[in-house]
């Protein structure tokens, strides 16, 4: 929504005669006259007195609007694009990074679904201590108080081996230096950090070493599921909105989304992930995790992909087996290796 | 950032956008007056307008802190400490607090479920009582908010318990400051009773504005450390036809609890009822209030019995692992289970 005011400076021809003649067709900004019938708009320019310059300054904006289109891309471009700054982000779990063809595709919005305790949160933690290990930073938004940096800290003492002293406390901190955790608590918040991470984005030259690889809201349901339905669409709206905000960072800043979702028990009894079927179509891959009554196993299994074949089922064992000591090599990282 | 993303009601934000305030800029730079002209509310309610406005569109503007990417968070590092110090309600259970790793955390928002006289009320009283011990006992020396939806809330009870509590802390000074003689325990179970706010609530309506109204409640009275919730289930489960409202309504409720709790650094304890679901044709019991539900806590812990004895078991945790153990109640209060058995049974 680009106010058409912000024209004035550097288009004399958008000068406050101009502007004033669109407010009174209801243009404030340059969307409005996109949508606005034109024909009309130049009609009505005739009749006014200064009409040479209205419509020297309606041929400004449209000329204005041309410009705006975003750049063409072929498809040998986008190849290289997709090659040199979409990477893929090991989550640290063999199993799940083999269903996924080496792990979370940066540029993608990836979201785990299951229902409580399935391991959705594990995931999520096991994927931002791996990427924080590889110099990148991770925003991690969480809704439940369910960011554990203990978790974290024994994820990233268990897969490197270190000994618990001095030295692994200095790399701890770099590492867990890396992850960075908000609580929101309803979605304004998060939009709220969200457009603030755009802002600091795009301002800034990112020091390479604090470069933001990947962002977890977890869980994104939570936000959403007190503002759906009921009064007007208004819910609905704000849900759309947060899944082109998020899918526009993972775009524009080669990021990798993770949002965790949950599920909701449908007709015949088969639960089936929330938030209806206008999200559905908003995450590239979605993936549906599940526990066995009684075991540690995790069954994962591919909803929805854009470049693999569906219903890939992988078993993984899952590490609710917490040991404090950090130097254990058992949990996660280590069973997960022995996926059936 | 647009108008519809701001936290204000729909009927104003169509108002906003009949009247041409598409972006936060136009709004950002009219005079409350003439804003509350345009959109025809009152001069009170534009002026709540313009300042989330300002404030939205202030966000815009890069800030020059390039320290943390965007700020308000906190980092994984600093929160790790932060933890080592974070506190711990003990249970009175020996057993349960070691699976706990050291009781109900400050913080947190634990789930508490099980079946009729398995002792979750016992175990919300308990939990009541044992944030008043002092800071020289090892405790927390707090207050308890008390939310009563079942009307199970018995002060001889809790009486009984305060006196057991009061006991124990005289014995356990009595062995490690044998060489103080000031040690004889001040509080008197009278100071326990006012230290614990009791809410009693009636219709789900009370229940949320209630927990609305925590918010204001607890910052005045900071030395709050934990909210029971004796049942968080009662009122939402009777008479209640609208059920994708009631997933909103309670969405809302849990969201609000784990602001209070991350907020003002407490423990909040919401005890559940059992429901059967029907899981791959066989019935099993699981807590009430559905899926959706089931994702509103931090921790949940199940309580079951295990022949005669009483378990409780770590059903979800981010950061504990899946595990169970016995305890009793007894006239004292929630104690170690006194048989020999102690058997770790998993589900």
């Amino acid at each position: 929504m680009t106010p058409l005011k912000s024209f004035e400076k550097d288009y004399p021809l958008i000068d406050s005669n101009f502007q004033s003649f669109c407010v009174s067709h209801g243009i404030f900004s340059v969307e409005d006259f996109l949508l606005h019938d034109l024909d009309a708009l130049i009609a009505f320019a005739d009749s006014h007195s200064t009409s040479q310059t209205l419509k020297q300054g309606i041929d400004q904006l449209l000329s204005i609007i041309d410009a705006l289109h975003p750049p063409l891309l072929n498809g040998l471009q986008l190849l290289e694009d997709a090659q040199r700054n979409k990477h893929i982000l090991s989550t640290g779990c063999e199993g799940i990074d083999a269903l996924l063809g080496g792990g979370l595709c940066e540029g993608q919005l990836t979201e785990l679904v299951g229902s409580s305790s399935s391991g959705k949160t594990q995931a999520c933690l096991l994927s931002a201590s791996t990427v924080a290990k590889h110099e990148s930073s991770v925003i991690y938004l969480d809704t439940g108080n369910s960011f554990s940096p203990q978790r974290i800290a024994h994820f990233v003492g268990q897969s490197s081996g270190y000994v618990f002293d001095n030295q692994a406390d200095h790399i701890l901190r770099k590492v867990l230096d890396r992850i960075i955790c908000y609580s929101v608590f309803d979605i304004y918040q998060m939009f709220d950090v969200l457009h603030q991470l755009k802002i600091n984005l795009r301002s800034e030259v990112v020091k390479s070493n604090q470069h933001v690889r990947l962002l977890i809201v977890d869980s994104i349901s939570s936000l959403i599921t007190p503002i759906l339905g009921g009064s007007g669409p208004q819910g609905h709206a704000l849900m759309v909105s947060a899944g082109f905000l998020l899918k526009k960072l993972a775009h524009e800043h080669n990021i990798a989304v993770l949002v965790t979702n949950h599920v909701v028990g449908g007709e015949d009894g088969v639960s089936k992930p929330a938030l209806g079927e206008s999200w559905k179509s908003v995450p590239h891959v979605r993936l549906l995790l599940s526990r066995d009554c009684g075991s540690n196993v995790c069954n994962i299994s591919m909803l929805k992909h854009p470049s693999k074949v569906r219903y890939l089922i992988r078993k993984f064992l899952y590490g609710v087996v917490y040991v404090s000591q950090y130097h254990d090599a058992s949990g996660w990282a280590a069973s997960s290796a022995m996926y059936l | 950032m647009e108008v519809g993303m701001l936290p204000i009601s729909s009927s104003k934000r169509g108002k906003l956008l009949a009247a041409g305030y598409t972006t936060l800029d136009a709004i950002a730079r009219v005079s409350p007056t003439h804003l509350a002209r345009d959109i025809d509310v009152s001069d009170g309610e534009a002026l709540e307008i313009l300042n989330l406005a300002t404030k939205a569109s202030a966000l815009e503007r890069p800030n020059g802190t390039h320290s943390a990417v965007v700020g308000g968070g906190q980092t994984a590092w600093d929160m790790l400490n932060d933890e080592k110090f974070s506190s711990y309600i003990t249970t009175s259970c020996v057993d349960l607090d070691n699976i706990l790793g050291g009781g109900i955390k400050c913080t947190e928002v634990t789930e508490i479920g099980g079946v009729p006289g398995i002792g979750k009320t016992q175990i919300g009283i308990q939990l009541a009582v044992n944030v008043q011990i002092p800071r020289e006992y090892g405790g927390l020396g707090g207050k308890a908010i008390y939310i009563d939806t079942e009307g199970s809330f018995m002060v001889e009870r809790v009486q009984q318990v305060a006196e057991a509590c009061i006991e124990d802390m005289a014995e356990y000074s009595h062995h490690f400051h044998k060489d103080f003689q000031t040690c004889d325990v001040k509080m008197h179970h009278n100071n326990i009773f006012e230290n614990i706010f009791y809410f009693r609530v009636c219709s789900y309506t009370e229940q949320i504005a209630l927990i609305n109204y925590l918010d204001k409640f607890v910052t005045e009275n900071k030395d709050v450390k934990i909210i029971v919730v004796d049942s968080v289930t009662f009122h939402f489960r009777q008479d209640f036809d609208d059920m994708p409202l009631r997933t909103r309504l309670l969405g809302e409720m849990a969201l609000n609890l784990m602001k209070l709790a991350k907020r003002f650094c407490l423990a909040v304890v919401m005890l559940n009822q059992v429901t059967t679901k029907c899981i791959e044709g066989s019935f099993q019991l699981t807590l009430a209030l559905g899926d959706s539900w089931s994702h509103s806590c931090t921790n949940r812990i199940i309580l079951f019995w295990n022949g005669n004895e009483r378990y409780a078991f770590i059903d979800k945790s981010p950061s504990l692992k899946a595990a169970s153990a016995p305890y009793s109640v007894t006239t004292r209060g929630i104690r170690n289970s006194t048989s020999s058995c102690k058997r770790i049974k998993m589900m």
